[in-house]
């Protein structure tokens, strides 16, 4: 095989990312290829500013320009009411449906003894501490509703039980923003049956 | 639910054959080794992707053959063409409904609901309560996707708990307690969950039983199933139960890496008119324990999906009384399809073959009709 060397370092490259395989890898690069030089150059800023630009939010996780994250920041949210989820992406899904105005808390995963995954590798004491400032009034625990995410949110609700603000879960099977006609006969059981108030 | 035709090809002792079956009663006579057995092992591998006698496939395969394959057209409302083609060097199997490959093979599992009896079934009634649990289990799930996603829930929990378990067992530590606590709640809700399904279906599945019962043996003998669950112990809720045998048990379940309460240790007892089966039971008496717990899960689920599973009877004449064997036989025209397999059917004078059931002949891998 006599492929070019810089185009193979592109192929591996782009080969690492989720659901590319070595086939979308060429196409994407040879692809890149195609593009003028100035078009490459905003894609590689893009890309570096990502990473340079970017950081987490030091109240709650979430990705930020600044010390603090554009929710933190913002005069309009009800800062009474912290959703707490489980990675970044959770976030960029909530604030696209436009149904919640409080903030939020991002744990970073949830507990998975099997995978070496334990409270303190979580953002769980910073959440404890930030739902004891007096100002937090309720928790949405909206971690995914599987076994490991409703343990998480059973220890989660369990330590904060001592502040006496309300917790509340979205309950297990309806995704946020999630429409019950589309939900299968198993998850609409297990949403009446779960409680919502822990 | 019927299946209409079947085909085998290199699989067992098959060569080739081709089957048409009856809607009704197919009796498969042959001698052993014969292959009649094998014809109810393709069609429980179609249905449910496992084999009930076969450790691996490489033992379906025909000697001296590299691959198997098994066709079969089923007919409910619509009509669905099932392949599965096995071959010994990717040691994999490939289903096919209707010409498009399935992404999964257990895609397949649930379409066409079936029931075994089998003369393995003497684990119902004398084996570990791990057997019982499987059969239950097995029935339930069959009937309630919400039970499935419990019960995978639940086992989930177990071996996260487990793991936890084994390094508290390792390096104790108060923020690992801490953690457990939460796995422990988690259990006792799950746990709870399947435990009140159990319950409700007992109480459901024991009259099918009884009803099951009625048709093999006289009146006299009245079946009754009790679900022991939580050890027995007392309380005022289960989930009150649970919570209390869990602080009991902590120690013990440290020192032994493992959970020792809950569902998954559960057993369920079989009375014949409040005399314990596994004690008292006679030889006949479980037979038909186990019969009749066939029959009635083939009734139940009949009532829970509104469709006719299809029903496979491996050698449960050769085991029974005569008298028994005549109750079952004419049982048997309750339900819908049925595949019998006997060794002779002279000896088998009580077995009447009506114009709609269908008798196959096999010998040596080869099939005739009769
Ligand atoms: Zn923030």
């Amino acid at each position: 095989m006599n492929i070019a060397e810089p185009l193979l370092a592109a192929i591996e490259e782009f080969n690492k990312f989720p659901g590319i395989g070595r086939k979308t890898a060429q196409r994407l690069a040879l692809f890149l290829l195609k593009r003028n030089e100035h078009e490459v150059k905003n894609f590689v800023n893009s890309i570096l500013d990502l990473k340079s630009k970017l950081h987490f939010c030091g109240d709650c996780f979430n990705l930020a320009t600044e010390d603090k994250c554009e929710v933190c920041l913002s005069p309009k949210r009800d800062r009474s009411i912290i959703c707490v989820v489980e990675e970044v992406s959770d976030v960029i899904s909530i604030e696209k449906s436009n149904e919640f105005n409080g903030l939020y808390h991002v744990l970073g995963g949830v507990l998975n003894p099997l995978s070496g995954v334990h409270q303190d590798d979580l953002k769980i004491k910073e959440l404890i501490k930030r739902a004891s400032n007096g100002e937090t009034k309720e928790l949405i625990l909206a971690v995914n509703p599987d076994t490991e995410g409703e343990t998480t949110s059973l220890y989660i609700a369990k330590n904060v039980k001592h502040l006496g603000i309300k917790v509340t879960r979205i309950a297990r099977g309806i995704p946020i923003g999630g429409d019950l006609e589309f939900a299968d006969e198993a998850t609409v059981g297990r949403a009446v049956l779960g409680r919502i108030e822990i | 639910m019927t299946l209409k035709n079947l085909s085998l090809k290199n699989f067992r002792i098959h060569k080739k054959s081709d089957i048409t079956f009856s809607n009704n009663l197919n009796f498969i006579v042959g001698g052993n080794g014969q292959g009649k057995t094998s014809i109810l092992e393709a069609i429980y591998i179609m249905c449910t992707t496992k084999n009930f006698k076969a450790s691996s496939d490489s033992e379906l395969t025909r000697f001296g053959g590299n691959e198997f394959e098994i066709d079969g057209k089923f007919e409910d409302l619509t009509e669905d063409i099932i392949r599965i083609y096995f071959n010994k060097s990717d040691n994999k199997r490939y289903y096919f409904q209707n010409g498009k490959q399935l992404n999964r093979n257990a895609e397949i599992i649930g379409k066409f609901p079936i029931v075994l009896l089998t003369p393995e079934d003497h684990s119902l009634t004398q084996g570990y309560p791990a057997e019982r649990r499987k059969f239950v289990d097995s029935v339930i799930c069959q009937a309630s996707e919400l039970y499935l996603s419990s019960l995978l829930d639940y086992n989930k929990t177990l071996r996260q708990r487990s793991n936890l378990l084994f390094r508290l067992n390792e390096n104790y530590s108060s923020s690992l307690i801490d953690q457990l606590e939460a796995w422990d709640e988690k259990l006792i809700n799950t746990g709870t969950e399947l435990i009140r399904f159990r319950m409700k279906f007992v109480l459901e599945f024991e009259k099918y039983v009884e009803e099951s019962f009625r048709f093999i043996v006289d009146d006299s003998e009245k079946p009754v199933i009790k679900y022991d669950y939580l050890n027995s112990y007392s309380g005022d809720s289960i989930e009150e139960m649970f919570k209390k045998l869990l602080i009991e048990k902590k120690d013990e379940e440290i020192r032994r890496r493992s959970n020792l309460v809950g569902p998954h240790r559960d057993d369920f007892i079989f009375l014949i008119n409040e005399n314990e089966l596994k004690i008292f039971g006679s030889q006949g008496q479980h037979k038909t324990f186990q019969v009749a717990l066939r029959f009635a899960q083939y009734f139940y689920l009949k009532d829970k999906i509104g469709r006719l599973p299809i029903f496979l009877l491996d050698d449960v004449f050769g085991e029974l009384d005569s008298k028994r064997a005549i109750r079952i036989s004419q049982y048997l025209k309750q339900v819908g399809q049925a595949f019998i397999t006997i060794t002779d059917f002279a000896n088998f004078s009580f077995l009447h073959k009506e114009e709609d059931d269908a008798k196959l002949l096999i010998t040596n891998g080869e099939v005739s009709y009769a």
